[in-house]
């Protein structure tokens, strides 16, 4: 098999990278191991974390408690945002009445809410849900919104001459219309969501990834730093990686790009 | 008799400009009845829960007596210096590099993997490896802010680059341009639009980070005000600091909106 | 009954008193079974006209029937074509078709039945399960007018339906309507910007001027077509036939005039 030359430019690259991590700190000393690990450092933090755990328990533990607070903060949003930015769409009333509340809401970041969020919730998952429902609720409503006010009105008036009734355009023709704008918002809320979730988890959590990056920083214990950040990164394109196949697969009408 | 039936949803129905008013009044009414309800009811403890006029009083206070060493503009100077900083680092790097990766390919694939491989470390992870870089020094924010909005800044420069049409780059061929006359006049303005679209995001998503890290890290700013609020229970500062960030946000976002207008608007493109 | 009737409209947009003249003073009867086709320049309100009898839109005076009733809402026995397919992009073509039969609560049976049917009738076959943008825009019209057809309307609007296709295509759609339109007569007002298109099809051509919008002229074909048996001819013969070549030109005069506002060009 022959490899394209970008694939080769690829695998140069990585090799070449990797090669001078590991000559400037294990080969040539050249780097205080304090402030960047060697390879064989995170190899031994990676293996310790899988086995013996870190920070209050294995990877998979901390891994898992971290993706099951952004599953139920990003569906509590979906369940709330979409309908929210739905009613806001189909209805100037209602879009006028709420506005006043979401030009107050929208220019402050989820992460600000962190704060109230603990003093409300204390450190438990409670508060870290709530933060997590705020950074994709306003998203998801703002894009649905944008998604139904850009359906094509022909469309709507087609389907009125054909005897649709509101229910049945709001289903058949606005809904499916708005869909790939309301996955804009999910993509974006998504990523947002694991940054929000570090954070929160960074100020104060007794378990999750943010927890073990905590502990790793406090620790001064700079392969499990690298670790952590290794295993966010995989998280955050692994949930990714899910929602583009919902994506697909949801959106499956739509010529190919 | 005139009908005004609409049955084609939004794009069918005009609100009469005094229903307008009087919905967007009631709305506020309905925010701050709310708010204040709840507040008075007791259902929430009301160190919890202040109502509106006690965030306004207290931000009053913030603004003539400093909290957390400092008054709360101050808070705020301190944080727009440190994100404007940030982001500048950000956009000084992204743009121009997004740029040459466009034009040339061996850069494109060079550079491609490394980007992908630390897109997805969501910008506050970094908060631990700052610490150990710069301990407690100005860095350590910076770098936090940096790899929140570089990403925007680099992306949007690489699709202008590539957006721009090879036809534009042979025409000015023919009439006989420099490479250098190519870049000038024809590769960087061409890119502009797709640029500054990006430079809109990435603001946004400094300024999140900036607050993401002064959570954690600093000594100063509005989001170590919010902080230091939360850790004596005082829930006014907490929402005052809340304003504050809001309102940059808002006002950056503003201000780079009609920056990106005003472009359009030069390029004759539509908004 | 199902003929439309037009009595002293005038449309104004914006202000009721002050606001922009679209139509003024239209009084037009289209009869049952019959076609009539309306031609004259952009902005001279005939697609307005369309749709107050498709009930999308709502005269500031005067008041539009069909059948006798006044209309006041959108509905499936005024079945309209529009220029821009207007199909869900989310549907395949057979769901499509069946979208109004759906709405209807019309038996699985007798839906599939009715799609087959208009499938055939407008050649479709083959391309059941594809989704809109898989067709040509010849192809998309043929499933917008199968989609009118199949809920039995007693009234076809058409809003340009040929407007976005190119020449070739377009005189195909216009002998497959006239084909259908002799096979399955209906109340057909045809709104467009073809003089030809539109002698060639109506029994009556409606000529408007626009600033105001108003009718110009109405002009009988249906007469001239019996005499000489337009339908058992192609449509490029039809189109050299002296009378047909004086029809055109006496629309194309009209439209020139200074009564009709527009520069002709179009």
């Amino acid at each position: 098999m022959r490899l394209s030359r970008q694939s080769i430019v690829m695998l140069v690259t990585l090799v070449t990278v990797l090669s001078v991590w590991w000559l400037s700190t294990t080969g040539l000393r050249l780097i205080n191991p304090l402030r960047l690990p060697s390879p064989e450092d995170v190899g031994t933090a990676a293996w310790q974390i899988m086995t013996k755990g870190f920070a209050g328990g294995t990877l998979w533990v901390q891994a898992l408690h971290s993706l099951q607070l952004v599953a139920k903060g990003f569906a509590v949003a979906i369940i709330t945002g979409v309908p929210l930015g739905l009613l806001m769409g189909w209805s100037r009333r209602a879009e006028i009445l709420l506005n006043p509340t979401f030009l107050l809401l929208r220019p402050i970041p989820a992460l600000a809410w962190i704060p109230l969020a603990i003093v409300w919730f204390g450190l438990g998952d409670t508060g870290k849900i709530f933060t997590l429902w705020l950074t994709a609720f306003v998203p998801n409503v703002i894009n649905t919104f944008t998604g139904v006010r850009q359906v094509d009105t022909v469309l709507i008036a087609a389907a009125r001459t054909q005897g649709a009734s509101t229910g049945q355009i709001i289903r058949h023709v606005v809904v499916p219309g708005a869909m790939p704008h309301i996955f804009t918002g999910l993509r974006l809320s998504l990523q947002a969501s694991w940054t929000t979730l570090v954070a929160a988890e960074l100020v104060g959590a007794f378990f999750g990834l943010g927890r073990v990056l905590n502990v790793a920083g406090q620790d001064i214990y700079p392969g499990m730093i690298l670790v952590g950040m290794a295993a966010v990164a995989i998280c955050g394109a692994a949930t990714t990686w899910v929602l583009g196949h919902v994506e697909r697969r949801v959106i499956s009408w739509r010529p190919a790009l | 008799m005139i009908k005004n039936k609409n049955f084609l949803g939004p794009s069918g129905t005009v609100v009469p400009t005094g229903e307008f008013w009087l919905l967007s009044l009631l709305g506020v009414a309905l925010l701050f009845g709310v708010w204040t309800g709840v507040a008075v009811s007791g259902v929430m403890p009301k160190h919890f829960l202040p109502t509106p006029l006690d965030v306004a009083l207290r931000l009053q206070e913030l603004i003539v007596a400093p909290f957390a060493g400092f008054l709360y503009h101050q808070h705020m100077l301190a944080s727009i210096q440190r994100f404007l900083m940030g982001w500048a680092i950000a956009v000084g790097i992204g743009v121009p590099l997004g740029l040459l990766m466009g034009w040339y390919r061996l850069l494109d694939e060079i550079v491609t993997p490394l980007f992908d491989a630390v897109r997805f470390v969501a910008p506050l992870a970094w908060v631990p490896l700052a610490a150990l870089w710069f301990g407690t020094g100005i860095g350590g924010p910076l770098l936090i802010i940096f790899v929140g909005s570089f990403a925007p800044c680099l992306i949007s420069a690489y699709r202008g680059a590539r957006l721009v049409e090879t036809r534009f780059v042979e025409a000015g061929q023919t009439l006989g341009a420099s490479s250098a006359q190519i870049m000038r006049h024809v590769l960087i303005p061409g890119a502009f639009p797709s640029i500054i679209a990006g430079l809109r995001v990435s603001a946004g998503l400094g300024w999140q980070s900036l607050v993401g890290s002064e959570l954690i890290v600093v000594g100063a700013g509005l989001g170590y005000l919010m902080v230091q609020g939360q850790g004596n229970i005082s829930t006014t500062t907490v929402m005052a600091g809340m304003l504050g960030i809001g309102l940059v946000g808002f006002l950056i976002d503003v201000a780079l909106r009609a920056a990106e207008a005003a472009v359009k608007r030069r390029w004759g493109m539509a908004t | 009954m199902s003929d439309i009737v037009f009595s002293a409209i005038t449309k104004r947009f914006g202000d009721p008193k002050t606001g922009f003249l679209a139509l003024d003073h239209i009084d037009l009867k289209v009869e049952e079974k019959e076609f009539v086709a309306v031609v004259g320049p952009s902005g001279c309100g005939k697609t307005t006209l369309m749709r107050m009898a498709a009930g999308l839109d709502f005269p500031s005076t005067g008041s539009v029937t069909v059948g006798g009733k006044e209309v006041e809402r959108p509905g499936p026995d005024r079945s309209v074509v529009f220029q821009q397919f207007a199909l869900l992009p989310w549907k395949t073509v057979r769901q499509n078709i069946g979208f109004g039969l759906m709405c209807k609560g019309t038996p699985r049976k007798e839906m599939d039945e009715a799609i087959a049917h208009y499938v055939e009738l407008m050649g479709l076959q083959g391309h059941e399960e594809s989704f809109p943008h898989m067709l040509s825009g010849g192809m998309q019209q043929r499933v917008a007018i199968a989609r009118a057809y199949v809920m039995q309307p007693d009234v076809l609007l058409m809003d340009e339906p040929f407007g976005a296709l190119d020449a070739q295509t377009r005189i195909i759609m216009q002998e497959e309507l006239v084909r259908l339109a002799r096979k399955n007569p209906r109340t057909v007002l045809f709104i467009t910007h073809g003089v030809e298109e539109a002698v060639y099809l109506a029994d009556r051509v409606v000529v408007m001027g626009k600033k105001p919008g108003r009718l110009l002229e109405v002009m009988d074909i249906k007469s001239h077509r019996k005499a000489e048996n337009w339908e058992g001819m192609a449509i490029e013969e039809v189109m050299d036939l002296p009378t047909f070549v004086h029809l055109r030109s006496h629309v194309w005069k009209l439209l020139k005039s200074k009564d009709a506002g527009g520069t002709g060009d179009h």
